[in-house]
Parts: C-alpha cells; structure tokens; sequence
C-alpha cells in the first residue's frame, strides 16, 4: 500500500507529523495536498521546510496528488498524506487514488463548528465529506498520534453528526 | 520599541514570560502565545494581530519552541512580506533575557544574530571535565 497514512489535519506538516507519525511509519514522501498552497510557492517552502531531511516532501494540488499516489504505488513508495479538510481528502478518493483508511488527526474549533472529539470539531461541509468518504468504502478513524486512542468514525458517529450539524 | 511574541506548544511560552518577569521585573514589549486548541490558519491570523497591534513599521521578533512545528510555520507566514521581522526557533531563557537586555542598542539585524549566538552558547555540558 502506498499510502502508509492518509490523514486529515488543519495544521499539516507538525510536530505530530513529523515527529510522531513519521518516526513510527518511516515514510518515503509526506505528501500536502492543497490547491491554495500549491499555487503559492513560499507558503509551499514553509512548509516543506519542516520536514527532516530523510523524509522527501511534495506539495501538490489535490488533482496532482492524486495522480502522484498513483505512481507511488507503482513505484513501491510509501507517502504519508497530508489535507487540511476532510472535502480535500474526499476529492482525492474521489479521483481514484489508492486510499483505503483515513486518519482525523486534527480539525481544530473555528466559528460555526460543532465539537465531535476534543480535537475534532466539524461544520455541515465536513460531514458531508466524511459521508462522501464513506460511501466511497473508506474507514475513518480520529487518532491524534501513535499510540494514542483511535476512535472509529462510522456510521453511527457520521449520522449522529449529521443530526447536530 | 522592538517587541517579542514567544509562541509555543502549551503553557512553555507563558511560564518563560512569567520567569522573565521575576528575573528582570516587569517588561513591556514582551508577550506569550500558545497553539493549543487553534488550527495553522488560527495561529497565524493570531501572529497577524499581534504584529498589527505594534507600532507600524517597528521591528519584533517572534520566537518559537520547535523548528518544524505549527507555531514556527504560522509565524514564518505571518511575517510574510513584513520588513523587520524575524522568526528564531529553539526560544531559551537566555535568548530571552538578551532581547530585553540588547533590543534598544544596535540596528535589527545585529540583534537577531546576537540572539541565536546567545540561545546557543546556553546549551552547554555542565560540569564536564
């Protein structure tokens, strides 16, 4: 599988991603995949700054990710996944690449969203994305680093969601 | 008057502004942020106020606990096009105490080189023979 860990987190490259995630899966590439930060080459240097040396890095629009996983996977690499929002990720399924779990690792509270988990607060957009992953066939599951709890986001939990949002 | 933001994970940043201030007195110009709870996005329009509420044009200097962390990237975007600004990882008590003892002598950039230099030679093997 090429895709060691596809995670959902609105900090991106951290500590928790490179330190945390990366020392337990010892990825390849941490791939970032956002439209807006790909078209903006100093926000993309910024953040490929924070990845270790060892670790390679790409910053990519969501299409090009995508297309990106699949030559990973037919090169054998392993890619660690980075969007900042569920709707990213759920694109990027959308568009055929080689996903099977996503991990929420961090969806931090902003106006209008309603709290899921301590570390996971959503609106009505991400639901709706976390529904699209899904019906897809994903398995989703909020996990903040190796190690620490995993909570199942299943059914129950997205219509439970989709009730309050 | 150059002014200092130290941002960090959890209360580190609050409790070196706090001991500074039982080390040297009170001290204007020197504040304390942490990223808990705040997405990127957060940080850095939070950075953005925090630059916006000085003196336009006036220097500051933000220092950051953890090179790779989401407070060192928010601060770097944060800065983004602004003159006079400086992000310096690794934020020790030394390099505190030397911001307040150096920022009203010399140009800025001699002040920023002097901070990493002095956050540096505090990392020492104590008692080595």
């Amino acid at each position: 599988m090429a895709v060691a860990l596809a995670r959902i987190d609105d900090r991106l490259i951290h500590g928790q991603v490179t330190v945390g995630w990366g020392q337990h899966l010892r990825p390849d590439l941490i791939l970032l995949a956002s439209n807006a930060i790909a078209a903006d080459p100093w926000q993309a240097k910024v953040y490929a700054s924070s990845v270790p040396p060892e670790i390679g890095v790409a910053v990519l629009s969501v299409h090009a990710a995508a297309a990106r996983l699949l030559e990973a996977e037919a090169a054998g690499e392993r890619v660690l996944l980075l969007t900042a929002s569920a709707g990213e990720m759920a694109e990027i399924v959308r568009l055929g690449a080689p996903v099977a779990r996503v991990n929420v690792g961090g969806m931090h509270f902003s106006a209008g969203k309603h709290e899921m988990l301590p570390f996971v607060y959503v609106d009505r957009q991400d639901v709706r994305a976390f529904r699209r992953l899904l019906d897809m066939g994903i398995v989703l599951a909020a996990q903040q680093v190796p190690g620490g709890r995993s909570h199942p986001l299943g059914q129950d939990q997205i219509t439970d969601m989709e009730e309050r949002v | 008057m150059i002014r200092a933001l130290v941002i960090t994970h959890g209360r580190i940043g609050e409790e070196l502004v706090r001991v500074l201030g039982m080390i040297l007195g009170p001290h204007d110009g020197l504040e304390a942020m942490s990223n808990s709870h705040r997405s990127a996005q957060d940080i850095t329009e939070a950075v953005k106020a925090w630059l916006d509420a000085g003196e336009p044009g006036a220097p500051a200097i933000i220092l950051v606990d953890d090179y790779g962390g989401s407070c060192a990237t928010a601060s770097q975007l944060a800065c983004a096009g602004r003159k006079d600004t400086a992000v310096l990882s690794g934020v020790n008590l030394a390099m505190i105490l030397g911001f307040l003892t150096w920022r009203d002598s010399g140009d800025f950039p001699d002040l920023v080189s002097r901070l990493v230099a002095k956050g540096r030679e505090a990392i020492v093997r104590l008692g080595a023979r």
